[in-house]
């Protein structure tokens, strides 16, 4: 078992930045960021969570799928995703989230490779929690603060000093490749003597299966409706979440350059939905927050094994009307025996 | 504030009871320290959830756009402002609102707060009018209220409803002028430097739409954003589409900001639209001596004509 | 790595107009470089795009019996299908696809089967009955019986074929208009009044149906009053999508996706969905 002292990561990081793309929590204008770093020292360590979630290291707001040139008929596909990446520091709901967003994206029956390329070769060095913060919900969707899903390495942070657990296969090579990391053999996160207290308790407010099975008849319950009475319709739930996903695809021509780009999108839209012809299936707020849940708690459990949300809480604490989803997957948990 | 609080719920009963609204939105206990959260009574039984605090910073007209139903509102100066300008655009009828309205002693930022008292854990917060008392449980620590106060309650001009059906609580003293001195230093810069500021926050952006849904006066059935054909605006986050959106709603705001905020409130990323917005409305102010909102009997300045307006910028590049 | 989003050329042969006001045409297009057997079933569709314009989905509208030549008749609606209208004939234009899962071929073989289209929803069971009625498939199905409306007689598709179907004595046809012109001396009505007048053994038909949202709210009701089992309906939907392998997020109805999932559903199924379509 070996411990990496809190003033070695500085260097570590600096030792990567030869061979990897470095993405570390960094603040920018004061808020907090995923970002590429240039330099170990950037990195900032104590920090609840991001702002933004580092979905974006794998799937960028805004990202050319294809491009054609003047009157030259071949299309350029911008699969190829450049220098292998590290991304250092995430979270332990953040590393989970890219665990779902594999299901959907790269493991597929159509393999996304925009996705699958980036992903494949990114290493996740993520650093368990200590501290949860009041708008964490990880524990309710079946994460935790030490969770290792979808992490290669997870850094249990003890203080002065961080534990690593190795999770992965590629964070075992990786660890041997670079000498820089022992592992930890045997033990689970926050198992050992040294830790065993540190681990925080985050009471799960709603009971997934649950949860599930109430969503499961309560399509067309009027709560929908005042749920989602003081919802904006706005999409920074969509945009800030580490799993929401969907996304529209626009071309665009400027130049001489024709390209076609894939862009975030968001449930919460009208036009989202919209047809052509007018006619919208998720004509109101109702419909559309309805979706919002319905997709992460309902559809993605049956189709991916999996809810669409880890407890990140992001959505909790910069919604500006204060609808808190905890609440609302309360509302409908909460009616246990199905009154 | 309590008081305030007591008053709310009298008032929405008796609306509710005597049939004269459907519903009353006001604000409720939100799930967070720091934060109240809209909500909507139908049963004079549920009117014991309303309160009115420090945290009521939402601008509850917003939620009057496409209603069909008579609607109570509680309202602070700003969202009374918003109504004033939704009653003159025809979207709201005056006869189908009441306003409880509320005079206000400026909201609290919660982010100020968070960065005053650093990390600690707040579970209660006071308001003692003065001071901001905020507790983590074991220990106590206060700041001035002024201090936390959102930038655009700092440089609010009309903290008293402008218009209500119901004053809840004692009228307020006025700041009496406005210079627009926050953007004054903006406004003194050189246009470069003036759109680095600019392109700098913008490049933040992440098109989450918080700033128009949360506006007030951002109510036109389909945006031009969300328009297709043809597409004014690129859907991505390409710095000149990002850009084009926000001037764009600057622009179409012209004369009919409210300045209430509520859209450098709602930015998750904190883009500075304030600037833009105050910088704007203070052109409006020197052209057109119109400060939108603020008066129920003058039209708005840029849908109506005066053959004095000011006509320079045709001549002007 | 075959990248899902990437597009095959394909040629425009031909660009016909197929209606009198000229707002829908079917494009016919080749394949300009083979790179794998687009292989498809009736009811599947494809993306077509022009780069630095747009993409969009359209169901494949000939039949897989013609595999060189695909047809996809468009409706002027946006950008897109305005810039696929104006195609001359050499013009190259992408092609992602097929997708979906198309007719439920297997389970139509050895029943009747009875086609329900209306106006411009009648593409991809063109596909299907051209297959039908192709000699090496024809023997797989018992009786095969069209019914196809419009809402007046210059908005009917493919009006050639139309006129043989009407001469074939191995299929049954019933083309309806509900508004008719003075040139018109065919059957006036909507179509689901034309299902009414039908005698099927609803033990042995299996129903395909698509059209608009009027007409198949119409239609399912006389399909019961006929005798036929939701499981023996099968419905096209439309959605709007993007992504057409299931990965946007736009076109699901519960926790199914029209594009993968779909387009075709059996009206058992829809039955079990919420209804948000």
């Amino acid at each position: 078992m070996r411990t990496i002292a809190r003033n070695e990561i500085g260097r570590l990081l600096d030792g990567l930045l030869a061979g990897y793309a470095v993405y570390a929590p960094v603040r920018r204008k004061g808020i907090l960021v995923f970002d590429r770093i240039r330099s170990g020292d950037e990195a900032i360590l104590d920090y609840a969570n991001t702002r933004t979630s580092p979905k974006h290291v794998l799937m960028p707001q805004m990202e050319t799928l294809l491009s054609s040139c003047g009157e030259d008929p071949g299309v350029s596909e911008h699969t190829d995703c450049g220098k292998p990446a590290v991304l250092f520091g995430a979270r332990p709901c953040d590393a989970r989230a890219f665990l779902f967003l594999d299901k959907v994206l790269r493991d597929g029956q159509s393999r996304d490779v925009y996705y699958a390329n980036r992903r494949d070769s990114l290493l996740v060095i993520s650093i368990g929690c200590t501290q949860p913060r009041e708008t964490c919900f990880c524990t309710t969707t079946g994460g935790g603060p030490l969770s290792a899903e979808g992490s290669d390495i997870l850094l249990e942070d003890l203080g002065s000093v961080y534990l690593a657990h190795v999770a992965s296969s590629r964070g075992a090579e990786f660890a041997a490749a670079h000498g820089l990391l022992d592992t930890c053999e045997g033990e689970p996160p926050g198992s050992g003597t040294v830790n065993g207290g540190l681990q925080p308790a985050i009471e799960p407010p709603v009971d997934l299966g649950l949860l599930k099975a109430a969503l499961d008849r309560s399509f067309d319950d009027p709560l929908w409706l005042t749920l989602a009475e003081k919802c904006l319709g706005c999409g920074i739930c969509s945009y800030l979440c580490p799993a929401c996903h969907c996304f529209d695809i626009v071309d665009e021509e400027a130049a001489g350059v024709r390209v076609r780009n894939r862009v975030w999108d968001s449930c919460q839209f009208s036009c989202f939905t919209a047809q052509a012809s007018g006619f919208n299936p998720r004509p109101t707020g109702r419909e559309r927050y309805r979706q919002r849940i319905m997709h992460k708690f309902n559809y993605c459990i049956d189709n991916h094994g999996m809810a669409g949300c880890v407890g990140c809480g992001r959505c909790v604490s910069e919604c500006p009307v204060n609808l808190d989803m905890r609440q609302v997957l309360a509302a409908f948990g909460g009616r246990r025996g199905g009154n | 504030m309590t008081d305030c609080t007591a008053r709310i719920r009298e008032e929405t009963a008796r609306l509710l009871a005597e049939g004269r609204v459907d519903l009353v939105i006001g604000f409720e206990e939100g799930s967070l320290p720091l934060r109240a959260t809209p909500c909507f009574i139908t049963e004079p039984g549920d009117t014991g959830r309303l309160i009115w605090n420090a945290f009521c910073s939402n601008n509850l007209a917003r939620y009057l756009i496409r209603s069909d139903r008579k609607v109570g509102i509680v309202a602070k100066g700003c969202d009374t402002r918003a109504i004033v300008e939704l009653i003159k655009e025809k979207q709201v009828r005056r006869e189908d609102v009441v306003i409880i309205g509320v005079p206000c002693h400026g909201m609290v930022d919660p982010h100020e707060v968070r960065e005053r008292f650093g990390d600690i854990r707040i579970q209660t917060v006071e308001d003692t009018g003065g001071k901001l008392v905020a507790g983590d449980g074991t220990a106590l620590l206060s700041m001035n209220r002024e201090d936390a106060l959102h930038r655009s309650c700092r440089v609010c001009v009309q903290r008293n409803p402008v218009i209500s059906d119901v004053l809840v609580g004692e009228e307020v003293e006025e700041r009496t002028r406005d210079e627009f001195t926050d953007v004054a230093d903006f406004a003194s810069r050189s246009a470069g430097e003036r759109w680095e500021y600019i392109a700098g926050e913008m490049s933040r952006c992440i098109r989450c739409n918080a700033c128009r849904n949360a506006c007030p006066l951002c109510y036109c059935s389909k945006c031009f954003v969300d328009e297709t054909r043809p597409q004014w605006v690129g859907r991505g986050t390409d710095p000149s589409d990002v850009l084009s959106f926000h001037l764009m709603r600057v622009l179409h705001l012209a004369g009919r900001c409210v300045e209430c905020g509520a859209c450098v409130r709602a930015c998750p990323m904190g883009v500075d639209l304030g600037t833009l917005n105050r910088r704007m409305s203070a052109d409006v102010a020197r052209m057109f001596g119109c400060r939108p909102g603020l008066d129920p009997g003058k039209p708005a300045p840029l849908s109506t004509f005066d053959p004095d307006d000011p006509q320079d910028f045709m001549l002007e590049p | 790595m075959r990248n899902p989003y990437a597009p095959v050329r394909m040629r425009v042969e031909r660009n016909a107009v197929e209606t009198e006001d000229a707002s829908i045409r079917t494009l016919s297009l080749s394949f300009v470089e083979r790179r794998e057997v687009f292989a498809f079933v009736p009811g599947q569709f494809a993306e077509l795009s022009l780069l630095g314009v747009g993409e969009a989905p359209f169901g494949i509208a000939s039949s897989p019996a013609d595999p060189d030549l695909l047809d996809f008749t468009i409706s002027r609606a946006g950008q897109v299908t305005t810039e696929l209208h104006y195609l001359e004939p050499g013009d190259t234009v992408g092609l992602r696809g097929p997708l979906g899962n198309g007719y439920p071929l297997e389970e139509l073989h050895g029943r009747n089967v009875l086609v329900i289209g209306g106006g411009f929803g009648f593409s991809t069971l063109r596909a299907f009955t051209s297959f039908a009625l192709h000699p090496a498939n024809r023997g797989d199905f018992l009786d095969l019986e069209v019914v196809y409306g419009a809402r007046n007689p210059g908005l009917l598709l493919y009006k050639d074929e139309l006129k043989n179907w009407g001469r074939r004595d191995d299929m049954s046809l019933s083309v309806t208009v509900d508004n008719a012109d003075q040139d018109w001396s065919g059957r006036i009505g909507t179509v689901p009044a034309a299902v009414k007048t039908l005698q099927v053994d609803p033990e042995s038909t299996t129903a395909l149906v698509c059209g608009p949202p009027a007409m198949i709210r119409y239609t399912l009701p006389v399909l019961a009053e006929l005798g036929l089992r939701p499981d023996r309906i099968h419905l096209s939907l439309e959605m709007k999508m993007k992504c057409g392998i299931g990965k946007c997020g736009r076109c699901n109805i519960g926790g199914s996706y029209v594009c993968t999932d779909g387009p075709v559903f059996s009206l058992a199924r829809l039955d079990r969905l919420p209804r948000e379509y």
